[in-house]
Parts: C-alpha cells; sequence; structure tokens
C-alpha cells in the first residue's frame, strides 16, 4: 500500500460516517479556533501595549525622583528628600555626552477657564522640546518659546479636545484662560491624539515648566526626559545621568527608565497571561481527543471484518496500524484546519467591533495549534489502531456471534 | 417501564461499552476540573485581596486631591490651587461621628543608621493609624498625639526595615537618618505584608509634619477617615463634602472614595475576570458535550434492532427518548462528579505545594458544576434522543 492508497482508505472511511466525522471534528476546530482567539487578543494587547510607548521613542530615558529597593513599587509615587530641580535638567544637557534634548516636566491638575467655561485638565509644564520628543504636532499657533527654561512666560498650548470645549466654535489662538491665578495667552492647539500611558493628551494644557512650578508652588521635577542623539548611546547615557545626579545630590537618589525596560517588563507580563489562557483553552484540545478515540473504537469494532479480510490478503499488521492512525491523523488535522479558518473569522470580528486592539494572531500560535491538533488525532488514534492491528485474521473474519 | 427500569437499562447500555463510556466521562471530568480549579484560584484571589483591604478596617473613607470634571456653570471665578493640606484635615476631626482621621504624607526617601541604608517609602501619619487603619506596634509606640502639626524628630520602623537596619539589636531609643534629618526610633509595627505592591513592612512611618518637611511639601497626599458605625458613612460622607467645600471656597476639588465602594469595585473587577478565566475552560465542557452526543449517535445506530424490539412490545416513543437521554445525563453526570473530585483533588494539592496562591472553592461553585453536568447531558443527549423515538419500529427491526 502506497500512502496515497492510506489516505484514501481513510478518506472514505470518513465520509462514510460523515455526521460522526464532522462532530469530531468540530470538537477539534473549536479547540484550535480558541486557541488562535485567544493568543490573537493577547498579541493585540501587546501590540497596543508597546505602540503605546513606542510614540516615545526609543532613545529616551526617563528620570524620576526617588529610588527605591523594594519590589514592585512604581517610582515617582510621593515626593523624595532630593528634589530633581532645572538646575539638575540644565546640567544633563550640558554634561552628558551624546544628549539630543532634555524636555523637564512637571503636572498637576487644575481648572482652567475662559470666560464663563471652566474645565479640569491636566497641566504640563515643560519645554520647546517636549512636543519634539514626545512627537506632538500643532493643529495651529505654534509651540512653546524656545530657550531659557526658567523664564515662565504666561503662555499656553491646548489639548484639542480642551480648546473644543473652552471655545467652542472660536480660534482659542492669541485669547487668554485663567489657570489659578495665572492669567495665559494661548499660543497653540495640540493636533488630537489618543490616550497615552494614562494621560489624555487631548485634554491638557502645556506651559512653560518654570510657569507650572510657581503655579503648583513646586520645587522639583515630576520627571525629566532625556533623548539620547541614538540608540547606541542609551546605556552610557543612562549612567551618565545617574552618575552626575548623584554627585549633584550627593547620593544615588533617582530611578532612571527606558522605554525598552518597561515595553519588557510589560510585554512579559502579557506574553504569560496569554500563554496561560490559550493553554487553559487548549484542554478542550485533550477533551477534542478523547471524542476521536471513541469514535475510532466505533469504527475499529466496525470494520473488524474489513481488517481480516486484508490481513487475510497479506498485508501487513504495521500497515494496519497506518491505516487507522491515517484515519485519526486526517481527522483531527482537518479539524486544526476548520478551527484556524474558525478562529480566523473570529479575529476578524474582534477587529470589527473594537478596531482599536490590533489583534491578529500570531504565527506560533497558528504553527503550535495546528501541530497540536495533528498531535492529538494521533495520540488518541494509537490505541484504536493498535487494537486493530493486534486482530488474529481469522477471528476477525469469523461470522460475529 | 418505571423510572428504575430506565435507569437501569441507561446503566446496563454504559456498562456494556466500558471504554467508550468512560472516555466521554473523562472528556467532561476534564471539563469541568478545570472550571473548578481555575474558578477556585480565582475565588481564593478575590477574598484574598478583599481581606487585604478589610484589616484597614470598613468604616473608613479616604479622600483624595483633585477631581477630573467639566464645569460650566456661569458666574463663578477663577479656579484655586486648594489643596489638602492639614488645616483641612484638623477640621474635619470636628465633624460628629468621625472617630479617627490620618493626614497622609508619602514618598521615597533613604534610611540609614551607621553604614547600612535602604530607600523606602516614608509615610508621613498621625498615631491616629492605630484606630483608623488598625495598625499596631510589636514593640516600643507611637510618638504622642496632639497637634500634627508639631514634626517630631521621631519614626515607628516597618519590621523589615528594623531588621535591615539593625538586624537582632534593639533599634527602640537609637537613631536613624533620613533625608537630612535624625529621627528617634520609638517603635517597631507588627508585620502587615505587601498591600498593591507596596511592602508595607518595608517602610518607614513618622509625624506628618516631619514628612512634609523631609518631602518639601505643603499639601498632604490624602485624607483617611474612620467613623464609628456603618450606618453613619452617607451622612459622613456628606459633611466631609461640606465642610471641605466651605474650606476650599464651594470648590468641589477633591474626591471621597469609601472603602465599602472600593471593596465592591474590586471585588466585581476580580469577579468578573474568574467568570471569563472560567468560560475559557468551559470550553472544554462544550467539546466535551459534542463527544457525547457522537457517541450516543452511534449507539443509536448500533441499537436500532434493540429499539424496535422495545416499541413492538410496547413501549412507548416517550419511554425511548427517556431511555436515551437518561444515557446521556448519566454519562454528564458520573464525569461531572469525577471531574469535581479531580478538581478538588488538584486545589488540595495546589494547597500543598503552593501555600502562597489562595484557593478556595466556595460550595456555590461544585452545585453549579453538577448542574452543568446535568445540562449538557441533557444538552447531548436531545437530539440522539430524539432520534431513537423517532424511530419506526418495524423499519428497526427488518434493520436487523
Amino acid at each position: 500500500m502506497t500512502a496515497s492508497d492510506l489516505l484514501g482508505l481513510a478518506l472514505r472511511a470518513l465520509r462514510g460516517h460523515r455526521l460522526r466525522s464532522g462532530l469530531s471534528l468540530l470538537g477539534v476546530a473549536i479547540g484550535v479556533a480558541a486557541v488562535i482567539v485567544l493568543t490573537a487578543l493577547g498579541e493585540g494587547a501587546l501590540r497596543y501595549v508597546t505602540a503605546e510607548f513606542r510614540d516615545i521613542g526609543a532613545e529616551v530615558l526617563i528620570v524620576t525622583p526617588g529610588k527605591t529597593e523594594t519590589t514592585g513599587m512604581v517610582p515617582g509615587v510621593g515626593g523624595a528628600p532630593n528634589d530633581l530641580t532645572l538646575g539638575d535638567a540644565e546640567a544633563v544637557l550640558r554634561r552628558v555626552p551624546g544628549v539630543e534634548r532634555v524636555a523637564p516636566i512637571v503636572m498637576g491638575t487644575e481648572t482652567v477657564a475662559a470666560g464663563e467655561r471652566r474645565r479640569q485638565v491636566a497641566i504640563v509644564g515643560s519645554t520647546h522640546e517636549f512636543f519634539a520628543l514626545r512627537g506632538l504636532e500643532l493643529s495651529r499657533g505654534e509651540l512653546l518659546p524656545p530657550g531659557d527654561m526658567r523664564r515662565g512666560a504666561a503662555v499656553a498650548v491646548l489639548g484639542s479636545t480642551a480648546a473644543r470645549e473652552l471655545f467652542p466654535g472660536r480660534d482659542p489662538v492669541g485669547r487668554i484662560v485663567r489657570v489659578a491665578g495665572l492669567r495665559a495667552r494661548v499660543i497653540g492647539v495640540l493636533a488630537p491624539r489618543g490616550t497615552h500611558m494614562g494621560l489624555d493628551l487631548n485634554e491638557v494644557a502645556v506651559v512653560p515648566v518654570a510657569t507650572a512650578m510657581r503655579l503648583f508652588n513646586r520645587r522639583s521635577l515630576f520627571r525629566l526626559m532625556v533623548q539620547m542623539r541614538s540608540y547606541q548611546q542609551l546605556d552610557a547615557g543612562k549612567r551618565a545621568v545617574i552618575a552626575l545626579l548623584a554627585e549633584r545630590h550627593g547620593e544615588e537618589d533617582v530611578t532612571v527608565l527606558t522605554q525598552d525596560a518597561i515595553i519588557a517588563s510589560l510585554s512579559s507580563i502579557v506574553r504569560v497571561l496569554t500563554l496561560a489562557l490559550a493553554a487553559i483553552a487548549a484542554v478542550s484540545l485533550a477533551v477534542a481527543g478523547t471524542g476521536i478515540m471513541n469514535v475510532m473504537l466505533v469504527s475499529v469494532a466496525e470494520r473488524t471484518p474489513e481488517v481480516g479480510l486484508l490481513r487475510a490478503l497479506g498485508v501487513r499488521r504495521r500497515q494496519v496500524l497506518a491505516v487507522f492512525l491515517a484515519e485519526a491523523a486526517l481527522l483531527s488535522t482537518t479539524g486544526g484546519l476548520a478551527g484556524l479558518l474558525l478562529g480566523w473569522l473570529g479575529t476578524r470580528l474582534l477587529v470589527a467591533l473594537y478596531p482599536a486592539l490590533p489583534a491578529a494572531p500570531p504565527l506560533w500560535a497558528v504553527a503550535a495549534s495546528l501541530l497540536l491538533a495533528s498531535g492529538v488525532g494521533l495520540l488518541f488514534g494509537l490505541l484504536p489502531a493498535r487494537r486493530a492491528a493486534r486482530r488474529d485474521p481469522v477471528e476477525a473474519l469469523a461470522p460475529r456471534a | 417501564m418505571t423510572s428504575a427500569d430506565l435507569v437501569r437499562l441507561a446503566g446496563r447500555a454504559l456498562l456494556a461499552h466500558r471504554l467508550r463510556s468512560i472516555l466521554s466521562m473523562l472528556g467532561i471530568a476534564i471539563g469541568v476540573g478545570s472550571v473548578i480549579v481555575l474558578t477556585s484560584i480565582g475565588e481564593g484571589a478575590r477574598e484574598y485581596v478583599l481581606a487585604q483591604f478589610s484589616q484597614f478596617g470598613t468604616n473608613l473613607i479616604a479622600i483624595h486631591p483633585g477631581k477630573a470634571k467639566t464645569t460650566g456653570m456661569p458666574g463663578m471665578l477663577g479656579g484655586t490651587t486648594h489643596q489638602l493640606t492639614l488645616e483641612d484635615a484638623l477640621a474635619l476631626r470636628r465633624i460628629r461621628g468621625v472617630e479617627g482621621v490620618v493626614p497622609l504624607a508619602f514618598g521615597l526617601a533613604r534610611v540609614e543608621h551607621g553604614e547600612r541604608g535602604r530607600s523606602v517609602m516614608v509615610y508621613g501619619v498621625t498615631p491616629d493609624i492605630q484606630t483608623v487603619w488598625r495598625f499596631h506596634t510589636r514593640q516600643g509606640g507611637f510618638w504622642r498625639g496632639g497637634d500634627p502639626r508639631r514634626g517630631e524628630a521621631e519614626t515607628v520602623l516597618g519590621p523589615k526595615l528594623a531588621r535591615e537596619l539593625f538586624g537582632e539589636q534593639n533599634p527602640l531609643g537609637r537613631f536613624v537618618r533620613a533625608g537630612g534629618a535624625r529621627l528617634r526610633v520609638v517603635g517597631v509595627m507588627e508585620p502587615k505584608g505587601m498591600l498593591l505592591g507596596f511592602d508595607l513592612d518595608d517602610s518607614a512611618y513618622v509625624p506628618v509634619a516631619t514628612a512634609l518637611d523631609l518631602f518639601n511639601q505643603i499639601e498632604l497626599g490624602e485624607i483617611d477617615v474612620a467613623y464609628a458605625h456603618p450606618d453613619l458613612s452617607e451622612r459622613v460622607q456628606a459633611d466631609l463634602k461640606r465642610v471641605l467645600m466651605e474650606r476650599h471656597d464651594g470648590e468641589e476639588d477633591f474626591t471621597i472614595t469609601s472603602q465599602e465602594a472600593m471593596l465592591e469595585v474590586s471585588g466585581n473587577v476580580l469577579r468578573v475576570i474568574t467568570m471569563a478565566v472560567g468560560a475559557i475552560a468551559g470550553i472544554s465542557l462544550l467539546v466535551g458535550a459534542i463527544g457525547i452526543l457522537t457517541m450516543m449517535w452511534i449507539a443509536v445506530g448500533e441499537r436500532r434492532g434493540e429499539i424496535g424490539l422495545a416499541r413492538a412490545i410496547g413501549a412507548s416513543r416517550a419511554q425511548v427518548w427517556m431511555l436515551f437521554l437518561y444515557e446521556a445525563v448519566a454519562v454528564a453526570l458520573v464525569g461531572g462528579v469525577a471531574g469535581i473530585a479531580g478538581g478538588l483533588g488538584l486545589c488540595a494539592a495546589l494547597g500543598v505545594f503552593l501555600p502562597g496562591l489562595p484557593v478556595r472553592t466556595p460550595l456555590e461553585f461544585v452545585l453549579a458544576a453538577l448542574l452543568t453536568s446535568v445540562a449538557t447531558g441533557v444538552a447531548s443527549g436531545v437530539l440522539p434522543a430524539r432520534r431513537a423515538a423517532a424511530l419506526d419500529p418495524i423499519e428497526a427491526l427488518r434493520a436487523e
């Protein structure tokens, strides 16, 4: 018997019992589809998270005041005894080699008023460099003026939603907003942007950093963003920043994060979660395997005379084994392929429902689930196939009692 | 035929094909078992988190500075930079029903003793945390209460921090340095564990005014208020809001969260996650049901002669229908019970090998799993049973 003979025999046997073949196939298909959809979801979440951080640029260092040895702590919560100051920012720009630009950041929430309209927005105190560093574009007007970061002009750049809510139907550029006791002239409006790291960039007012520090009565920066000229200089830059600030503060009391480190730790979490969910879904493949084994057992029992005939005609035990194994493998592989199709459709549906989530099944999941499905068929087909192969031809041919 | 007869017939049919029946049952057992294990882990996690929060007491309200909202009210003057201050906290103390107020300022600082130092969270509090947070000292005590604006140079250390800095020595009465200040250790806390990623044992507690000084701040990060009785919750919240708004020029620039509300929200979130993971595991149950359906369908085909005979000697369609349905339910139920047993066994094993993992199986989950098994059996048995009942006895007997 050739391989195509084997396949033909198996196919014919399966088509002889369409319903039961279809049902066993469906079990595998559901399992594979579940794995595909879940991994697609995980991959989508991973891409979403990564894209969130990509906007900062890979060559950016984020310096936050405070340092901790305790695990699981978010740096930058609450205060720290040594301030991260504008002097620090200037020193980093001047003395760390390879620095392209720095953006000191002070944040707070405040009510911004224009005439009778008021809105609580996030106030970001920063400099001219902030916009380039974060890849922010203007829809109209101009950026914060470049130059000395200690000079706090009374100007503001508004996020798109904030601008629309405060000045409905009017051009905000050139008009005055009140932020607490401060009167600031609106000089620009940001182009609409998505939420980024929990900060809705449409609901901000960007003011010069010195202005924000005066407003919030604060001497310390919330954080300092440092952009290196190239990605290769990132590690050296990180060490230089830590050393410089340790020298200025008399102790090592800052935490420096890179986008890579943040993405790496986040994606390892998302990856583990995805794998765990996929593994849970894959349990159903084992259940589908028991179904295949059952159907194959029935098939072997029904075809006892056929097996006897084959053996009497000189077909070897190993070939009989191969016939039934091929049948089981065909069943589960077809089921796996159907599952891929089902999973692909499910993923398309997900993307249609949640366009923000770039869900797509990763290649490894497609390959692994298909391989697993075929493996399940072979594994669970082994027992019934061996039962058929071991049958004594004389007994098998004898009429059943 | 009585139903006892039906059950016996169904049982005999299952026993006649032992391997088949066991495989069908195994499918259901795997499904039920994995659902039980995963929901038990989820439920354990939920209770663990709730217990973590409840250790602070439930009659608790937290006030944070800032509130995001849009107002378009005409006639109001410009905004303010009002933040939560020590004076706000003092004013809240005078509200009726309030048992304790903890003004809170926190930050990261390096705490040092001799050659040893550790960067840890420093919490500026008042001795009221003993009643409000139910935090107690293991050794020594707190600095004297009274005016929170007075910043004594004293500190209470978390047990882990005390061990790291002082080893086996008694820290009481000794001095530590934190951000330029020299603080006398007056107490060591009881172990409390982790909360939301913050190791409460690896922290230092100092008078709130000392912390504000240390971190160069004037505003508080949070104010926690404990009230005397659960019934007072609504009234105290309303009073807190009124008093703070009066002090903040009529502006609601703060957020009040009650512990009850927070417990409810976090409990619900965890429950939804548990249900979602349980549902993913439940896919196996669906696949198992398809397995039973397939086998019953085959069984009906194999037993046409038997069915024809039964019908010919007077069994009604309904009885044939019931016979096959009983068979399917029996497979699912036995499989379900095996799955519950296996799941509970696995949970117990998890409890032994991973004592840190909180696992709990509520009785409702077990009952729900049983009911689901029966439902699975019914769902997968209906179609084959109908096929059997629809057989014409004459045709069925001829087929033999």
